[in-house]
């Protein structure tokens, strides 16, 4: 059987992982692969941007060269621009002035940074005034790179996860950095107010500079940025101005191509457009109303996807994410999940403030499962919480409880259990012997036999000592 | 009889030393034997195997109650009218070799099957490979290793170019400044291996677990990370992905002995710890810690368990430890790298000498022209008589039956019925042969459906080689006489290939003799014999293989200077997250993961017959954490059922705070309707074909009160 041309349009993290779920089911044998990159160079973890911008080769963050490509059998065509596409005549016209055609196609063309309309912030030919970079390529650290001196100032517009992001490695980078952020509160998307408010004191005592509730009007200076001017008409004198304001999803090959686009490219379950043999998933899709801006759900969309245009799950469908976020922010541990705040009458909120240690935890509670968790300075409890959320797992009676981890095996077990098979020594019978001032392992065993047989009881032994006799012993246990 | 006089028994105790019949731990035993009146045998650790040094488990200590023990098989049986009835060897064997000949007439060669073992010897295990391929002339041979240490194996052969479950000797441990245990509840199931983890300790070492049960040997650890059964391929993924983000590589090492870090390196840049945290459980500063510590000692090893190993993904799961080990330039020094704890007495050795399906003597592969005129050119027949590659373990017992056309399937010293997962479903099959034959010391839960039973003679009535977890070779000796009417195995197989008139290549009158030609037979190969003799084992405490020669001493580290591909070097495999092959989902809500107690060894054929160990373990018990005890209404000691895709069991609940919420554990060691693997997963890993016995989706609900 011929193979299916299918053309895969933006090589971003969404069809990099779309690529290896490809491999992973043989899909290069039904289908002959077209990537169009705009970038040049092949797909690389945009997470991992900041250590681009903090000084790394831009190769320690590639996650498939082109050799993997050409290994892989898949057409790249980096550096191309696609500049239509035609699901009638199926066919996709890129800037180099060719035109090929296609069998399938997938729109994964991703989102791109909004410019904000300050006064003075472009020159007459559209582009960013020097000295002004959007944060989302490889290309725009190395030129931010290349204009940051240790000393200089930085204004980084927008105090979301890109934001803060930009701002610690520039001020670990040796600048004077200050944050403008429109909202009340520091990554007002992920944290309620409390919790902004919390973090954006961390930051500040890591020694970034914090302006909230304002916006930038307008940029002064003309070869290069010298400043910016706040809507109270403050002044901040800038070396280097940094937008991170935002995404928008890039949408406009699809639009001319008349698919159905809303804010995004409207997709079903099966991450169809309506129109026959054209896909789309990542940033620019739409689904059930929601467009994803971080990287787990378009990876669940691609595995999706690919188990649908494989044939490996025909039957799979995407049914939304559930939202998690989980970074450090300049030096604080934060996680998010679900809800920021209750949305029912019946939702249970649980928080736990602790101002002095600027720590801040936050549970809502629906039906006994939990729709919505913020961890902000302590977040040991993140991974219990998280995989709760993500299975809606019950939580236990008391949902505080989960905040100290289900994990750390409060529960005791009954006392008359048998440590020592091989002498049938009962725990009672050891809590006896330390009562009597048996204060080792040994001991023990002098007095109950305990752990003198094949001696693999040791280890409780030790561990029943150390609580016990209450003093730093040899066996030490740390559990999660 | 009361005329023997006290001074007499003394005069005629004897003390042999031999090894214990149970786990790859093969503790080093003495067993002292009165010839007096009765047959009494005192068995004690022995002080000087640097192995046990002196200590040894509940199981080895009570061992001797199997020898003497009174549901021992004494006669062939046969069944007759739906009824096993003991018959004459002679009538046994006639009766196995004509329905063999018949059916393989009828229905050609390879409807003919055999399923051996790891707990069989060096000397059965290679005859038994030899027996099915020019005996049989079958293809279908296959062992339960395949459920044991397969994927470590394969993971192994991929990586390194050779798989010897330790690649140093396990007195090395001691002096890891870092030890990593993973998946391994060593303390349980190899117990005397503590007293070397509790040196490393206290030496000031650290020790990890990684466990999703805080096991005993977890308790011992200074950190335990606490995986959700089945993510332990994301949460090695993860650390490697620390390690490049904290710049912990050994950029040299990687340079000068590997090869293919690139293509991992890529791989694990997404495997972001936050990505990782959320599928594991596992806190990334846990994560974090641990890396730290495996990449800052100068001596760190790791080593895997079952718990990573006996997944669909198992192979990738060893592989991406391995590189993770490799990348911080671990493996191949003093005291450092990777190792696999192997499971079974002669996991070893068993999956040396040709008793897997792929595989021919000395790690020979089947399908390898040079590697099937070698083993030809020993057994003195042309290589285009050897059949090629066979099913492995579940493939072979799922095809047993018309449907699946193995018709006829000889069983040595394995319970299949109990050990394999899904077990209801090989039950059914094995009741659909047309000839089973059970070769086992007792009947077990496989015999109930067997045709014939062959008794066989145990570890202490017989010579032989094992091979035990460090790839040392050592010796079994013969301590008393066998019961009257048990014969050997390896007497079996001569017998029958007379019967089948291919006696040519089957003439040994005892272990030792087969012992000369399997050390022909493994020359120039992998795992080579070749230099190892009775005699050096006993002078040497054993031998490490490769010993090509007399002069030889054997190999007790492998990899200080090269690697056994043809490179020499080591190779990076990336190995991408994939799930398990179920998850829980709202109508199966829970993992399920199995595991073992102390006082049993896996399908409980011999265990369950010893009554120390009965009395002490009488009952499979389901951990079950205190808070989905409350919330499934049932409390300590009550009944639940159990119930997955495949099958469904009753047990009584233990409650511990040692399990995570969302998962339950049964031990595997009951058959019948306490078998946990009614309801695990024969989901295969690719690689290895190991089946996924770690983790699959089951409910749970309060059972009330048994009718009957």
């Amino acid at each position: 059987m011929a193979k299916k041309k299918l053309a895969i349009i933006g090589n971003g993290m969404g069809t990099c992982r779309l690529l290896d779920e490809f491999a992973q089911r043989d899909g290069f044998t039904r289908y002959e692969v077209t990537v169009f990159g705009e970038e040049i160079g092949g797909a690389y973890n945009r997470i991992q941007l900041g250590k681009v911008l903090a000084g790394e080769a831009p190769s320690a963050i590639v996650t498939k060269p082109p050799e993997w490509y050409d290994q892989h059998g898949v057409r790249l065509l980096a550096g191309t621009r696609v500049q239509s596409l035609d699901p009638l005549r199926r066919s996709i016209e890129t800037d180099d002035g060719q035109s090929r055609r296609f069998d399938l196609a997938v729109l994964a063309t991703g989102s791109q940074p909004l410019v904000p309309p300050l006064e003075n912030l472009l020159v007459e030919n559209g582009e960013l005034r020097l000295g002004a970079f959007v944060y989302r390529t490889i290309g725009d650290c190395l030129r931010m790179r290349e204009r940051v001196r240790p000393g200089d100032c930085a204004v980084v517009i927008g105090g979301g996860l890109l934001g803060l992001e930009a701002a610690k490695v520039l001020s670990d980078l040796g600048l004077h950095v200050t944050v403008v952020h429109v909202a009340q509160t520091l990554m007002n998307a992920q944290l309620d107010l409390l919790g902004g408010g919390m973090l954006c004191r961390q930051i500040e005592r890591a020694g970034i500079f914090v302006r909230t509730g304002r916006t930038a009007e307008a940029v002064y200076g003309e070869e290069r940025i010298e400043g910016v001017i706040l809507d109270d008409g403050t002044s901040l004198p800038a070396d280097l101005l940094v937008l991170a304001c935002g995404v928008r999803p890039r949408v406009d090959v699809a639009r001319a191509a008349k698919l159905p686009v809303n804010k995004g490219i409207l997709v079903n379950d099966t991450l169809a457009t309506s129109v026959p043999g054209v896909y789309a998933f990542g940033e620019c899709a739409e689904h059930q109303g929601k467009l994803y801006g971080i990287v787990a759900p378009v990876w669940e969309q691609a595995v999706v996807l690919a188990d649908v245009l494989c044939g490996t799950k025909p039957q799979a469908r995407y049914r939304g994410s559930k939202l998690y976020t989980r970074l450090k922010v300049a030096g604080v541990d934060v996680a998010s999940m679900g809800n920021l705040e209750p949305e029912l009458e019946s939702d249970q909120v649980y928080q736990v403030i602790e101002d002095r240690r600027s720590a801040y935890r936050k549970l809502i509670v629906r039906d006994g499962q939990l729709v919505g968790a913020m961890l902000v300075g302590n977040t040991a409890a993140a991974a219990t919480l998280v995989q709760l959320f993500d299975r809606g797992d019950p939580l236990p009676e008391d949902p505080l409880e989960a905040l100290v981890s289900a994990r750390s095996g409060a529960a005791a077990a009954p006392a008359d259990r048998t440590i020592c098979n091989c002498h049938k020594v009962s725990e009672a019978t050891l809590r006896e012997a330390i009562a009597n001032g048996a204060d080792s392992v040994a001991a023990l065993g002098e007095c109950t036999k305990a752990g003198t047989g094949c001696g693999s009881c040791k280890g409780e032994l030790g561990q029943l000592v150390s609580t016990l006799v209450r003093k730093p012993a040899a066996a030490l246990q740390v559990a999660n | 009889m009361a005329r023997a006089a006290p001074q007499l028994r003394l005069v005629t105790a004897e003390t042999t030393k031999t090894h214990c019949p149970y786990c790859a731990f093969q503790c080093g035993m003495t067993i002292t034997a009165q010839h007096a009146d009765r047959r009494q045998l005192s068995i004690q650790a022995d002080p000087e195997f640097p192995v046990n040094r002196g200590q040894m488990c509940i199981k080895g200590f009570t061992s001797a109650a199997l020898l003497d023990h009174p549901a021992r098989l004494r006669s062939p049986m046969l069944r007759q009218n739906g009824r096993l009835v003991p018959v004459s060897w002679d009538h046994a064997l006639d009766f196995v070799a004509q329905r063999l000949r018949e059916l393989s007439e009828q229905y050609g060669p390879a409807s003919l099957g055999a399923f051996g073992s790891g707990a069989l010897t060096n000397e059965k295990a290679y005859l038994l490979g030899k027996f099915v391929r020019l005996a049989l002339r079958s293809p279908n041979i296959d062992y339960n290793g395949r459920y044991c240490m397969a994927s470590a194996a394969a993971g192994q052969n991929k990586a390194f170019g050779l798989d010897r479950g330790l690649p140093f000797p396990v007195s090395d441990l001691a002096e890891a400044q870092t030890l990593l245990l993973w998946g391994s509840n060593c303390a349980e199931t190899m117990p005397p291996i503590m007293q070397w983890v509790f040196e490393q300790k206290n030496r000031g070492g650290k020790l990890i677990v990684v466990d999703p049960r805080r096991t005993d040997t977890a308790r011992s650890a200074a950190l335990h990370l606490q995986p959700t059964p089945g993510t332990d391929l994301s949460l090695a993924n993860g650390l490697l992905h620390l390690a490049i983000e904290e710049k912990l590589l050994d950029e040299r090492y990687i340079a000068e002995r590997t090869e293919g870090f690139d293509a991992v390196r890529r791989s694990v840049l997404t495997s972001h710890p936050a990505h990782v945290e959320r599928v594991t459980g596992v806190p990334i500063e846990l994560q974090r810690k641990a890396v730290r510590w495996l990449a800052g000692a100068e001596r760190s090893m790791a080593l895997s368990g079952r718990g990573m190993e006996q997944q669909s993904k198992g192979t990738d799961t060893v592989l991406a430890l391995i590189n993770l080990m490799l990348a911080l330039g671990k493996v191949g020094k003093p005291a450092s790298g990777y190792g696999c704890l192997t499971g079974q007495g002669n996991g070893q050795g068993g999956r040396e000498h040709g008793q897997k399906a792929d595989q021919l003597p000395g790690y020979r592969y089947i399908e390898e022209p040079k590697h099937r005129a070698e083993v030809a050119k020993v057994w003195g027949i042309d290589p285009a008589e050897l059949p090629g590659k066979g099913k492995s373990a579940y493939e072979l017992l799922d095809s047993l039956g018309p449907a699946g056309g193995i018709r006829a399937l000889l069983v040595f010293g394995s319970n299949v019925a109990v050990a394999s997962p899904n077990s209801g479903n090989i039950v059914d099959k094995l009741a659909q042969l047309d000839l089973l034959v059970v070769c086992d010391a007792f009947e077990n839960d496989t015999s109930a459906n067997a045709h014939v039973l062959l008794p066989t003679t145990q570890w202490a009535e017989e010579d032989g080689t094992t091979t035990n977890l460090e790839g040392r070779v050592i010796l079994r000796r013969r301590v008393q006489d066998p019961p009257q009417g048990t014969r050997s195995d390896l007497e079996v197989f001569v017998a029958l290939s007379a019967r089948l008139g291919r006696p040519h290549g089957f003439q040994f009158e005892s272990p030792r003799e087969v012992f000369e030609e399997l050390r022909r037979a493994t020359a120039g190969s992998k795992a080579d014999y070749s230099g190892i003799s009775y005699e050096k084992l006993e002078r040497q405490q054993g031998v490490f293989w490769p010993c090509p020669s007399e002069q030889h001493p054997g190999t007790p580290r492998l990899f200080a200077e090269r690697f056994a591909h043809p490179s020499g070097r080591a190779r990076f495999h990336a190995v991408p997250y994939r799930a398990a092959a179920e998850l829980p989902d709202s109508e199966y809500p829970l993992y399920f993961t199995t595991g073992r107690y102390k006082e049993h060894y896996n399908s409980g054929a011999q265990t369950r017959r010893v009554a120390q160990l009965v009395d002490a373990k009488p009952v499979p018990r389901l951990q079950m954490h205190p808070s989905l005890a409350r919330r499934l209404g049932v409390s300590e000691g009550e009944a639940v059922l159990v119930e997955s895709r495949r099958g469904q069991v009753r047990f009584d609940v233990l409650l511990s705070g040692d399990i995570r919420p969302d998962t339950l554990f049964a031990p595997f060691h009951w058959g019948g309707k306490q078998a946990a693997n009614l309801l695990t997963i024969p989901a295969l890993d690719p690689a290895s074909r190991m089946p996924e016995f770690k983790v699959c989706a089951v409910k749970a609900r309060a059972a009330g009160p048994l009718k009957d």
